[in-house]
């Protein structure tokens, strides 16, 4: 039986919506229980690689929550993927970390907290990846400037 | 005639601002600062076909205490900003610096939150090299622009 199918039955409170593109089957799910559904989609139905860990600003788009955090996975033994998308919402950008089920989600957290400010309970060492520790701001939101807030202006001139 | 035609053969005389613009033009040894793809034309500009050690620049050695050439190839984003200020201060006088490529000199095509526009606004730039990356050719030309302005060089005062 098909995997997402097999999600949706299983867990059928926590998925929002199946849909399908280009080929590809994926599910919109509620972030209460995320890390028990990537674990039957690792452990039962053989998605064993956690291919890519991001995260998307839907921001007036009409989605159900404003962020959404995609899990894309990968099964070596069918050779197929799948993706799984969490809304979260906006006023508590907090959801459950992957880490303790793939290595891979350690770094990928890390730069979606770093892009969007979305917290991972229990990650063991979330802070900024890409950008200095001290920046303040979450760079890819949607509302957040192309050009920045002026820190790339923001260093001394050399003085010999 | 001269002067140079009484002394025996082999000698002949200048005035010692020319002989040390002669030696530090001669003997540029860069500090290259690759961060990016305008590094791997830095590499191939080094490398055997365009050889940049004919220019007398033969020690590539990626320490700045013993470098006076500074080529700044690759963008520059907030987080490498501080190490490249480090870096460049950490470089004795004399010391130029070559900025190599869109990116170092104003920005590139990184127009946004995380990139510096252009290096010259916290460092001294002595050269631009315009391109994207700069063929091998036009960063030979900027070594030679550098030798040129070294030539024009004061011994009285480096500003």
């Amino acid at each position: 039986m098909d995997p997402i199918d097999r999600l949706e039955e299983r867990f059928a409170d926590q998925v929002l919506d199946v849909r399908e593109h280009a080929g590809q089957r994926f599910a919109h799910v509620k972030r209460d229980r995320i890390v028990e559904l990537l674990r039957f989609l690792r452990d039962e139905c053989g998605f064993d690689a956690l291919a890519d860990l991001t995260a998307v600003d839907y921001l007036n788009q009409g989605m159900p929550e404003r962020f959404c955090v995609v899990y894309a996975l990968y099964s070596f033994r069918h050779n197929s993927r799948t993706r799984l998308k969490a809304f979260v919402p906006e006023g508590d950008p907090e959801i459950e970390s992957a880490a303790p089920l793939w290595k891979a989600a350690l770094w990928a957290e890390r730069e979606v907290f770093d892009m969007y400010g979305i917290r991972f309970r229990k990650h063991p060492d979330l802070r900024r990846i890409l950008l200095p520790d001290d920046y303040e701001g979450h760079p890819l939101r949607k509302d957040y400037p192309l050009t920045g807030r002026g820190e790339r202006m923001d260093f001394p001139r050399y003085v010999p | 005639m001269g002067l140079e035609t009484l002394l025996p053969e082999g000698i002949l005389t200048t005035t010692v601002e020319k002989a040390v613009n002669w030696g530090r033009k001669n003997s540029l040894w860069p500090m290259p600062f690759g961060t990016a793809c305008c590094a791997i034309e830095l590499m191939g500009t080094l490398a055997s076909r365009y050889d940049l050690s004919r220019f007398g620049s033969e020690v590539i050695r990626f320490s700045p205490r013993q470098a006076d050439l500074m080529i700044v190839s690759g963008r520059i984003s907030l987080k490498m900003m501080p190490v490249l200020l480090k870096i460049w201060e950490q470089m004795p006088e004399p010391k130029w610096c070559i900025s190599m490529g869109a990116c170092a000199s104003c920005g590139g095509i990184f127009d946004n939150y995380a990139m510096i526009q252009g290096i010259d606004r916290f460092i001294p730039v002595d050269v631009y090299v315009p391109g994207c990356p700069p063929r091998p050719e036009s960063v030979i030309d900027a070594i030679m622009e550098i030798q040129k302005k070294i030539d024009r060089e004061k011994l009285k005062k480096r500003a």
